[in-house]
Order: C-alpha cells, then structure tokens, then sequence
C-alpha cells in the first residue's frame, strides 16, 4: 500500500514505464527477435518501392542540372549545334543535362568553380573552361558522365570536316569536391529521408497491431484495466515496441554507417554530396526525431484498431487498410519533396498521417529550423489523440463500458452517497 | 461520505445492448469487514464489481471506493483478482506477481522480495522461477492472487476466487483472506458457493436479476427464513400427519415441517395424546443456501410476475 499519495500524472506515467518494461523485455528477449532483427534481408520487395521512388526524385533533381560550358562569343552557336546533334544520339532518358552557356569573364576558372554553387534552384554537374583544343572540365562526385560528354562536345564544335579523324581537342578531366551542398543533394537527402521513415515506421509499428489481442487472448485485460488508465496501457505498450524498435534502428544504423568505409572512393564522394539543408548532425536528429513521431503514430492507429480485432484473420483484415494509407502518404511525402515549395508539400507537412515524412523531407530541403518545432509538437499531439481515441474505443467496444464517449467526458454522475 | 465504509454505491445501473443487467445496486462495505456479493449465475456480481472498480463505468448512479468518488484513485490501494484468470505465460511466477505489485505502486525490487516470501508462504517455494506455462491451472491462480496482495492493499476485491480451485486450495485461500482481514484490509468477493461465504462473511448482499435482494449479515438472511422440526416418529403411521402442521412433509428420515410462530409444543401434545411417540426431534435454523434459494426463488418469482403484468 501506497504512503505517500502521488499524482495522477506521475502515477501513470509510471505505470505506463511498468507496461512499457513488460512489453520490451518480452519482445527482446526471445529467441524471434534475433529473427525480427535480420528480417530487412528478406524484405527485397521494399527495394523495389524504394527503385520506383527514387526515380520520381531523380527526376525532379535532373531537371535542375546543367553541365555548364565557359566559351568565347564566337564558339558559341557552332557549341549548341554541336550539343543538339550529339544529344539526338542519347536515348531519352539518358541524355545528359540541358547545357548551359557562358561567356568566359576574367577568370574562367574561379567562374567554373563557382557554377558548382547552387543558383537559383539550379545545380552543375561539370564545368568546361579553356580553349577548347586544351579545355578544363570540372565535375563533381556524380558528374563523371556529364564531364565526359563535354569533352565530346568540345570535340564536336571544333570539328566542321566530319571526314577528319585525328583528335583535336584533349580535355583534362578534374573532380572537384563541393563546398555547399547541392539542390540535387538535398532532392537525395529528402528521398533517403521520406523512404527511410517510411520504411522503417511500417515495419516496426507493425508489430503494435496485435500487442492488444494478445492482452484479450491472456486474459490480462482485466488486470491492467482495473489498475491502470486504458490510455497508460496503450502508451506503455506503444513505448515498449518502440524500445525494441530503437534496437532494431539502432542494429542496422550501427552496420549501415560501417558500409561507407568500404565503399569505393568514387561511390564515398557521391554519398558525401547528399547534403540535406539543415546541415548532416541536425538532419540525423531531425530524421530521428520523426521516425519516432511516425513510429509512435502509425504505432497508435494500429494499436487501436487492433485492440479491436479478437481473432488473427480480423487483425489482418484490419491492419491491411492502415498499410495502404501509409503507402499513400509515402507516396504523397515523396512527391511533396520533390516540389518543395508547391502546395501539395504544404498539406502533406501538415495531415498529421503524412507529417513526418514530409517534414524530414522538408528538413533536407530547406534550413529554417522553427518549423520542425511547431512540427514535432503538432504530431506529438496527433499520437496523444490517436492513443485516446484507440483507447476510448476499446473501452466501448471490448471492454463494454457502453455509454462513455469516444470524445470529450463522460457525463458527471451523482456521486453522493445515501 | 461515509468513513467506516471502504465501498459504497447507491443506486447502481447498467445496460448492456439495450438490457438491463445491473438494476440500481446498492452496496456498502465497512471498513475491515469481509463483504460477500452473492448471485446465481447472470445476476450481475461481475459488472457489478468492475463498476465498483472503475474498469466500467456504471449508466447511473453513484459509488465511492476508499473514500474516492474516482476509483482510479485509490487504485495502489486496491486488489483485484478478476474472473478471468490471466498471466502472461512466459512470465516467471516471481515476476508476475512483482509485475502485478508494480501496476499498484510498488517498486519491483520489494515486489520481488515479497513475491518469493508469499508464494514461499503459499506452497509455492518451488515454483518461484518457474513459468507461468508450465504451473497448473490452479497454482497459476494461487500466484495471480498473490499479485493482488503483494502491494498490501487496504481493499481486495476477489471475483469467484474458489472456482477453479480444489479443496486443499480452497481452504488455503480461505486462510489467505481471514490472514488479509487480520492485516487489516477489506475483503469484498463474489461468489456462487453458500459454504465459503456463510465461513468467511461478515456481511453479504444477495443480487439476482440485477437488483440486490438482500443487504445484511448471514444471521440475518438465516434469520429469514422460520426454523425447521424434525420429526422422527417410534414407528411409521398415515395419521400422524393430521397432528402436524400443514406444511409437514415425510421422507425416509421422518417428518420435517417449519416451526410456527407458537413453538412445536401444541403438535407434540397432539401427537403423544394420540399415541404416536417420539424417536427423535431437532429444530434447526435454516442455512444461507436455503436462505438463498429462497430470496432468489422470490426474486425469480417477482420478475417473471412483473414481465407477465408488462405484458
């Protein structure tokens, strides 16, 4: 017995931590776990998503590069004819950026370097600077192919006698590595962002579908019910598949950051440009500061409509709804972040289901940092409401306290003692 | 607010599905006593009980539990062992009832300490590491009614604790009650068997189709009913009869009929004045499963009366 009252608050936060204990020991220490935790190595289907998405954002970031050439006046038409008629050999998807042409100012080098500034939306991938029977062609980590192209392209301009053979420009090749990062950075960031959370939440919060039936089929319902507030129960349950879930995260991030040293230079440098806005150690905390909204989210819906389900195949039934959506919203988050300044990125960062993913998106895109305040607050809300309406159900629905409503309190009764 | 009642309710409702299953209840259990929720199987004990608790709430009316209007309140100074039995099965019984001291209050490490020493105290000194799975049926219920008193509640609420049990097991849970009483806790059970109340109960309320029927202590609902005579004549004859009350009915054993409000002398002296003499006599008071079958055979009657007036 208690000899010293405490809160209502504290007292169920704590018993909320004892659930969530309860429920994180049970699903770590077994011997599926270890199952569980090497599961995303069966889950090839997800590349598949993951390939399709990844073109929708490559797309949109193609559209902002250019491969940029620094040439005098006079060499410019025959350049561009040069660039039409080579281009026309590409098939369309893979044709080199739009070319952009500028005339050579005092120093063409430093003019070359600075094209790898992002202006105006728009990135370079390679640079060409100098005579062109000697040109500099700059290009960055992912611009290889493009730089090639221009050395082809100088060639090209500088040939009218197309029976000539012998070579008349020699380009030099130089990689440079940026200094800021790139709109096309960002595009990768916001994607790895919105496919990561996505993935991640779905997989993990999956697992809170059935903690509830699990309860119903122990019969430990009524012992929690009697001791603890229905909406401590959830929340203790959501927090102990979360600690397994950070396990999970923390497993595979742990084995994912050890893969960057072994990968060739050339590969190292172009994961080195995915740089989100807000700047890499922020964007880490950002991208987990979400994935933990989106978890804790996703989780609450599927725990309350699976405190409802009795039998495996209700569950299945009632899970499979819950995954469409979120493959919609993914959807939706990933072509918000492609177009981050338009309309549909607006609501997706604000329809609670969509926020997190569009929001991590957002924080590759864009530097401003008060949003993801007001953001984490709004969906930290989302999860309170979701976990009460899920709890609230299960009052009505399982546990048959009839008349309580789902929103705002019950009507007080007389509580005065004859 | 009354302070000598650890529960009290007035005028409990529920309806489930448009029925009304708990019809304007009312309870009130004193402090340190052991209270008894009699009812045949369907009249509402159970709902009863979780209104009292707040796992439901009641559609009307109104209760207290250890002086709190919300009984979410008093919750760390509750016990409850529902009637559905449950534990987690991969549990350790140690665990689970450290676990179910932990929902109520108490810090895991006491709840481990006492969790041994009651399960040691029960018999169960064996199985103190052993899984939930692998006890049976009846060694899980002792364990989970261990974890309903391991953080020394100042109210247990049982719901049929005795089912499921068999008589060794029942005596011992007889034993644990009275031993929690002695502590100084309220009991308040449920229950179907007439034997472990009329033993156990201070006081006990009889529901029956969801209205209580009875509200009192066991003497009192014995006390309901007239005392009984058995009659055992020195040898069997149809006349006796005509000496007796009307009531009077003959079995192997004799002749048994209510005392009537005179005593059982004027029968006496009729049966000696016409001959018949006395091999055996005893007056009885009758006991609480009479006393029961009575009220809830009335309560039964009362119903079916009022659905066939209704209709």
């Amino acid at each position: 017995m208690s000899a010293h009252p405490i809160s209502n608050t504290r007292r169920t936060i704590r018993q909320a931590m004892t659930i969530a204990r309860r429920d994180f020991v049970a699903t770590v220490f077994t011997p599926t776990f270890l199952l569980f935790l090497l599961s995303p190595l069966f889950t090839i289907g997800f590349g598949l998503v993951g390939g399709m998405g990844a073109s929708t954002v490559a797309s949109g970031s193609s559209e902002k590069t250019r491969i940029v050439a620094i040439v005098p006046s006079a060499q410019q038409d025959a350049m561009r004819s040069a660039d039409a008629r080579l281009r026309d050999a590409f098939a369309r998807g893979d044709r080199p950026p739009l070319l952009a042409i500028e005339a050579p100012g005092t120093d063409p080098e430093a003019q070359a370097r600075a094209a790898f500034k992002s202006r105006k939306g728009i990135d370079a991938s390679a640079t060409l600077f100098g005579d062109l029977t000697h040109p500099t062609i700059l290009y960055d980590g992912q611009g290889r192919a493009d730089a090639r192209y221009l050395a082809s392209l100088a060639e090209a301009t500088l040939r009218t006698d197309p029976a000539q053979t012998k070579p008349l420009s020699t380009a030099t090749l130089s990689s440079i590595a940026r200094a800021a990062p790139t709109e096309s950075g960002h595009k990768q960031a916001a994607f790895i962002a919105v496919f990561g959370i996505f993935f991640l939440a779905l997989l993990l919060a999956g697992q809170v579908v059935g903690t509830m039936m699990e309860e119903r089929s122990n019969k430990v319902v009524e012992v929690l019910a009697a001791a603890v507030p229905l909406e401590a129960v959830f929340f203790g349950k959501l927090l102990g598949m979360f600690g397994s879930a950070i396990l999970f995260v923390g497993f595979w991030t742990t084995l994912v950051t050890q893969i960057g040293g072994i990968l060739p230079p050339r590969y190292a440098t172009a994961i080195g440009e995915i740089g989100p806005a807000v700047g890499a150690p922020m964007f880490f905390l950002l991208f987990f500061a979400y994935f933990a909204m989106a978890y804790l989210l996703l989780g609450a819906v599927f725990l309350g409509v699976g405190a409802q389900a009795s039998t495996a195949r209700e569950l299945q039934m009632m899970s499979l709804p819950i995954t469409i959506i979120q493959v919609a919203m993914f959807g939706l988050a990933l072509k918000a972040s492609a177009a981050p300044d338009s309309m549909l990125a607006k609501v997706v960062e604000i329809f609670p289901l969509s926020s997190p993913y569009a929001m991590a998106a957002h924080a590759a895109n864009q530097p401003e940092l008060w949003p993801h305040v007001a953001a984490l607050a709004w969906q930290a809300l989302w999860v309170a409401i979701a976990i009460t309406v899920g709890a609230r159900a299960f009052r009505r629905g399982v546990l048959q306290s009839g008349s309580g409503r789902l929103f705002g309190r019950r009507k007080t009764v007389d509580m005065s003692v004859s | 607010m009354d302070n000598h009642l650890a529960v009290s309710a007035s005028g409990l409702i529920k309806n489930f599905g448009g029925r009304r299953v708990v019809d304007g209840v009312d309870i009130a259990v004193p402090k340190g006593a052991i209270y008894g929720v009699l009812g045949p199987n369907g009249a509402g004990k159970t709902t009863t009980l979780r209104m009292l608790l707040g796992i439901i709430e009641p559609d009307g009316g109104s209760r207290t539990l250890l002086g709190h209007d919300r009984p979410r309140d008093a919750s760390d100074r509750v016990g409850y062992l529902p009637e559905e039995r449950g534990l987690y099965p991969a549990m350790r019984a140690k665990e689970a009832v450290a676990f179910m001291g932990a929902l109520r209050g108490l810090d895991l490490r006491t709840g481990r300490k006492r969790a041994v020493e009651l399960l040691e105290a029960a018999g169960l000194g064996h199985a103190v590491d052993t899984k939930i799975r692998k006890l049976s049926k009846g060694m899980a219920q002792l364990v989970q009614l261990l974890g309903s008193v391991v953080h020394q509640p100042d109210l247990l609420v049982l719901d049929e604790p005795f089912s499921g049990l068999d008589p060794v097991n029942q005596e011992r849970l007889e034993a644990l009650i009275l031993a929690e009483r002695d502590r100084g806790a309220t009991v308040l059970f449920s229950t179907h068997v007439m034997a472990h109340a009329e033993r156990l109960c201070d006081r006990l309320a009889i529901i029956a189709g969801g209205k209580r029927r009875f509200e009192g202590t066991v003497a009192d609902a014995r006390g309901m009913l007239p005392m009984r005579a058995h009659y055992v004549p020195e040898r069997d004859d149809p006349t006796i009869a005509q000496h007796l009350p009307a009531d009077a009915r003959h079995d192997e054993h004799g002749w048994s009929f209510e005392v009537p409000d005179g005593g059982v002398e004027q029968a006496l002296s009729r049966l000696i004045g016409a001959g018949h003499g006395i091999a055996g006599l005893s007056i009885e008071r009758p006991g609480l499963h009479d006393a029961f079958v009575r009220i809830v055979g009335a309560a039964g009657h009362t119903a079916k009366a009022a659905t066939e007036h209704t209709a």
